[in-house]
């Protein structure tokens, strides 16, 4: 198994340790005087999200975990929550469970490509793309007037299902662009 | 004609490069005014200073030829005290293999320096000096606190009665988990508890003094007897949970030195690590005697950063090395 020395360590390393996946976060090296270095760092498990902080000897080693990541266009979403993606180059499909979708379920659009994370042959992480186009499928119409003073905001779902506060101006039906990590209004499109 | 546009990055930092130019004239200013030569020990030398946990950068100078890049100028400051230069200050780089991180880069500015007849206490305090001088502190007050003090404070633990067992233990109640910490001997756990658990701590709230260290990290410094426990006269100043100076009071005696050169070598190789030649030119200056001493090293790049608060050495240092 290919592994990792502690000078290799580095944000988004995934790694495995006790058999479980995980994700480096952030890694800072240490070095009190003339004492012996560490290396510290925060790894996130890549199923249950926890976060951890390990420290190594300089020079330890991990495996490296057996992660792929795919890109794959959603193609549907099934009646029990899972929805089915496929590969554009080799036209494999995969099925994720609802359970894997998690919070991203908000994120899921029919077309769009996503990052998959596999770990030994299983999805096991949805990542959307950090923006997003969609449309305003219900608000509030904004009261005229209003939008002069152009930073008022206003709750919104998105056709996904995203709750986001998008300005006062924009309507039912028109199309915006939003921060996946945020859940943020960036523009209107 | 059309100019490119200047390194953007490099322009945010002509205003730093005027403060570096001040320390860096400061602390001339300050060892002038107290009559202390400065001299410039080459960086690059046949043999390599010699540390377990400090790594050495290897040069080609010709074909099969090789030499090392000082980690620190102490083994050649010191052949000049025995020569009898007196009190003596260098101020350049050092370079320190794969050390790099946010307070760590591979070439780093160090200020070290050798006072000689001075009493230890005194030399602390002449070091504490040039840190305030630099930091502009005010009035911050200074503390002092022994090692075995700080673990017991910090840690709630006495190292020195600790088994390794005890150790984890501790460093886990303290929420701080290790990769294979069973297998880590008493030493490693201490320090890693240490980094862990006591130093970011130190100085939050004063500029501290760290001192009598345990025996087994007294490096090139004298040991004493304190109680039940040996301890080294050497002395680090932190400010912010940040390392600032690591001094001694010198050990002199060459066949004590030429011991713990033997034994960190022979550390080094059981490590796994490539062996280093011995400097026999710096144990023969013991032998023909050093005047009694203390040194000190000062990173200065640090006591930069501390000066202009920022968090990280990459935006004190106009060409840092990227990101680790």
């Amino acid at each position: 198994m290919a592994q990792v020395n502690t000078n290799e360590f580095r944000a988004g390393v995934k790694v495995e340790i006790d058999g479980e996946p995980y994700t480096m976060v952030n890694v800072e090296f240490v070095k009190p005087g003339k004492a012996q270095p560490f290396t510290r760092v925060k790894l996130k498990h890549l199923k249950t999200g926890r976060v951890v902080d390990r420290t190594f000897k300089s020079g330890e080693r991990l495996d490296v975990a057996d992660v792929q990541e795919l890109r794959m266009r959603l193609l549907y979403t099934e009646a029990d929550g899972s929805v089915v993606f496929m590969d554009d180059n080799s036209f494999e499909q995969i099925t994720v469970s609802q359970n894997v979708i998690g919070d991203n379920k908000q994120w899921m659009l029919e077309e769009v490509v996503y990052e998959i994370t596999i770990y030994k042959g299983e999805p096991i992480e949805v990542i959307p793309p950090t923006f997003m186009e969609m449309k305003i499928a219900e608000t509030a119409p904004g009261l005229r007037g209003d939008s002069s003073s152009g930073r008022v905001l206003k709750p919104a779902v998105t056709e996904s299902g995203a709750k986001v506060q998008v300005p006062i101006f924009i309507d039912e039906g028109e199309k915006i662009k939003i921060d996946t990590r945020t859940s943020e209004y960036v523009s209107r499109i | 004609m059309t100019l490119a546009p200047p390194n953007t990055s490099l322009v945010s930092k002509i205003d730093i490069l005027h403060e570096r130019a001040s320390c860096l004239r400061e602390i001339r200013q300050f060892f002038l005014a107290r009559d202390v030569l400065e001299v410039d020990c080459p960086a690059l030398g046949p043999a390599s200073s010699i540390d377990r946990h400090i790594d050495v950068m290897r040069v080609e100078i010709g074909e099969n030829k090789w030499a090392y890049l000082h980690t620190s100028p102490e083994y050649k400051m010191k052949q000049l005290l025995a020569a009898g230069i007196g009190d003596c200050y260098q101020l350049g780089p050092v370079y320190r293999l794969e050390e790099s991180g946010r307070l760590h880069n591979p070439e780093f500015t160090m200020l070290e320096w050798y006072r000689v007849g001075l009493p230890f206490l005194t030399f602390i305090e002449e070091t504490l000096n040039l840190i305030r001088l630099l930091l502009v502190l005010g009035p911050l007050p200074t503390s002092f606190i022994t090692y075995r003090a700080a673990i017991l404070h910090y840690a709630g633990i006495d190292y020195v009665h600790a088994t390794t067992h005890d150790l984890i233990a501790c460093a886990h109640r303290l929420g701080h988990h290790s990769s294979d910490a069973e297998d880590w001997d008493k030493e490693t756990l201490l320090q890693f508890l240490f980094s862990a658990a006591v130093e970011p701590h130190l100085g939050q709230n004063d500029l501290l003094v760290l001192h009598d260290y345990p025996a087994s990290q007294a490096a090139l410094a004298c040991t004493k007897q304190s109680g039940d426990e040996t301890v080294a006269e050497r002395f680090e100043i932190y400010y912010r949970g940040i390392e600032l100076a690591n001094g001694y009071h010198e050990l002199t005696d060459a066949a004590e030195q030429r011991k713990r050169l033997y034994a960190e070598s022979q550390a080094r190789i059981a490590m796994g690590k490539p062996p280093l030649i011995i400097d026999e030119n710096f144990l023969r200056a013991l032998e023909d005697g050093l005047p009694p001493c203390c040194g000190v090293a000062v990173g200065f790049d640090r006591l930069l950063m501390l000066r202009l608060n920022k968090t990280s050495l990459s935006a004190v240092l106009p060409f840092p090395w990227p990101d680790p």
